[in-house]
């Protein structure tokens, strides 16, 4: 078993540099890459006992591979394979799914690490590869968000690179575990990293805008996946020191209602997405021991929403309105944009039943309100006029199909959540919501001001992030 | 003291990525935060003393830490890295920027 799990964390690498030498096997190659993955996570599913790795006595590299990972690297694989899929019949260069495999299989490395400097090599590995994605199309805007991307993301893994030296100064290992024996300062440099590079919070609003002015493909695998992977060793941490699961907590609450409170007002579709994404990773926080299902859940239906927005006709919601889309895409987005509300019969459904589940009783409210604002936001996909025609790759359908089939399938792993309580509950909030939108939102011509987006004050307010975590580490870990 | 002058360091870089107003400026206080980093790195890693470990017939002194210094290589090599990738990209830009004020490449660049 640690035989297969080196050569899978090794096999993308390596895949990825002879794609570049073979340009003729480049979709092969990286397609089955995604399909490794995705054989080696259900593979852990079946297994059920957690494995962990040491490499190099004990200041080496710690894997720590179980059932939460097991989310994580599915949702990997199947949004990787749909965005190959996507892309199977452009004139995409094997320079771009180089790229994509190398990106893959560094998330992969990501979702498997347990201690911070092979985090931190995974995290950097992905910066360089979704730099490199994100600039792809050589246009002046594409570089300046690439740039804006890598400088925020590689800021931050500086002060996270301080954080983990205090961490071994303390427990003399960089292992996550030794966050329990580590001093204040070191947690919150170390979380100021993670929260930067997971989009969390006021320090994650670089997100919208690098998310929506990339290309179709790229916005499905960074908001999919990448994210994901600075949240993953968040609940990791959460997970395994207890002293840190209330911070982890806090941020969530806080991460969802930003997100959602931008999202609603939003009236670009990419944008609103990717709003949206900050959102839902406050949902993964908010309930740390549940956030595997919820990511999963999550990565699908946003990368299906990107790929589907990348067909629609216009970006604007304002236009859509006034422009009929084709039937079958309307309902692919129907689809997706019911299960992130929370629809029955949908994973997404099982997902916040799960959360609401395993919240505290002081994050129930605000986490309900986050709920209702994912409902009033997606009633703008939902209500868009339809019967026009449009022509799309069959490839496209391959890839959403995909996507929405996981969402299906996956509905099954909590089938407990069909209880009469819990079914009329969403649909009460899908209600509400809808009602809110017709009778406020619909007409709201309120612009949310953009100054918090640009680059300075997105540097700035890491510092300001920084000392608020520095009193949070004081006053939770009481000393 | 000097840890010290090492967070000095690491505070300057990080204002200047703040406070310059040119881009290839901000990259330099970039790789100045990082050089902070990395000395914090060998500071940690020199508490015990400076000898390099390496197995020889000198006898036992006070040996440096080798874990921290073996780690920042890697960090090493990764900043330097990314510095490369960020000036190719401010290298296309400078085409169409030749001032390569960042707010002005934000404001022509923002849709």
């Amino acid at each position: 078993m640690s035989n297969i799990t080196i050569a899978w964390i090794a096999l993308p690498f390596f895949l990825g540099f002879v794609i570049y030498l073979l340009p003729k096997l480049d979709r092969y190659l990286a397609l089955s890459v995604a399909l490794v993955s995705a054989g080696y996570a259900s593979q852990l599913f079946v297994t059920q006992s957690p494995l962990t790795l040491k490499l190099l006595d004990n200041f080496g590299v710690t894997l720590a591979i179980d059932q939460l990972s097991g989310y994580f690297i599915l949702t990997n694989a199947l949004v990787t394979t749909a965005v190959i899929l996507y892309c199977w019949q452009t004139d995409k260069t094997a320079f771009f799914y180089t790229q994509t495999i190398i990106l893959h299989g560094s998330v992969n490395a990501a979702f498997v690490c347990a201690d911070f400097i092979s985090l931190y090599v995974a995290l950097e590995v992905i910066s360089i590869a979704a730099f490199l994605l994100i600039a792809y199309p050589r246009t002046d805007r594409s570089i300046w968000v690439a740039l804006r991307y890598l400088f925020v993301s590689n800021v931050a893994m500086l002060f996270y690179l301080v954080g983990a030296v205090l961490v071994y100064q303390a427990d003399h290992s960089f292992s996550f575990a030794g966050l329990r024996v580590a001093p204040p300062e070191a947690l919150a440099l170390i979380f100021l990293g993670l929260l930067t590079k997971g989009g969390i919070f006021v320090s994650g609003l670089w997100l919208p805008l690098t998310h929506s002015e990339s290309e179709t493909p790229v916005s499905a695998m960074l908001s999919g996946v990448v994210v994901k992977a600075a949240v993953y060793p968040l609940v990791r941490c959460a997970l395994m020191v207890n002293e840190v699961d209330p911070i982890v907590r806090t941020f969530g609450v806080g991460t969802a209602l930003l997100g959602v409170f931008y999202a609603v007002f939003e009236k670009d579709t990419k944008r609103m997405l990717a709003f949206h994404t900050v959102s839902q990773l406050g949902f993964i926080l908010a309930a740390p021991s549940v956030g595997g299902f919820y990511a999963l859940t999550h990565g699908l239906v946003k990368s299906a929403l990107f790929l589907i927005a990348g067909v629609l006709p216009s970006r604007n919601f304002k236009e859509l309105q006034h422009q009929a889309i084709a039937t079958p895409i309307w309902i692919a987005l129907v689809i997706a944009s019911f299960s992130i509300s929370g629809f029955p019969l949908l994973s997404g459904f099982g997902a916040k039943v799960l959360t609401t589940k395993n919240l505290l009783p002081w994050q129930a409210i605000a986490m309900n309100v986050a709920a209702l604002g994912t409902a009033i936001s997606f009633a703008k996909f939902i209500f868009l006029p339809h019967g026009g025609t449009a022509d799309v790759r069959p490839a496209f359908w391959a890839a959403v199909s995909l996507l929405i089939g996981g969402l299906i399938l996956a509905n099954v792993v909590y089938y407990d959540a069909y209880t009469v309580e819990n079914i009329i509950k969403p649909l009460a909030t899908i209600g509400i919501g809808w009602l809110a939108y017709f009778l406020v939102f619909k007409h709201s011509v309120f612009k949310l001001p953009r100054v918090l987006e640009r680059f300075e004050h997105l540097i700035g307010v890491m510092s300001l992030i920084l000392i608020l975590l520095f009193w949070k580490g004081f006053v939770w870990l009481g000393i | 003291m000097l840890e010290a002058c090492i967070f000095a360091t690491i505070l300057c870089g990080f204002f200047g990525i703040i406070f310059k107003k040119n881009l290839v400026m901000k990259i330099i206080s970039m790789d100045v935060m990082s050089t902070g980093v990395i000395a914090y790195y060998v500071l940690v890693a020199s508490r015990d003393g400076f000898f390099t470990p390496i197995v020889s017939n000198a006898k036992n002194g006070a040996y440096a830490d080798p874990v921290p210094q073996a780690v920042i290589l890697t960090a090493i090599v990764i900043g330097f890295s990314i510095q490369a990738l960020m000036l190719v990209g401010v290298m296309k830009l400078a085409r169409d920027n030749p001032t390569l004020e960042s707010d002005e490449i934000e404001k022509n660049n923002t849709p």
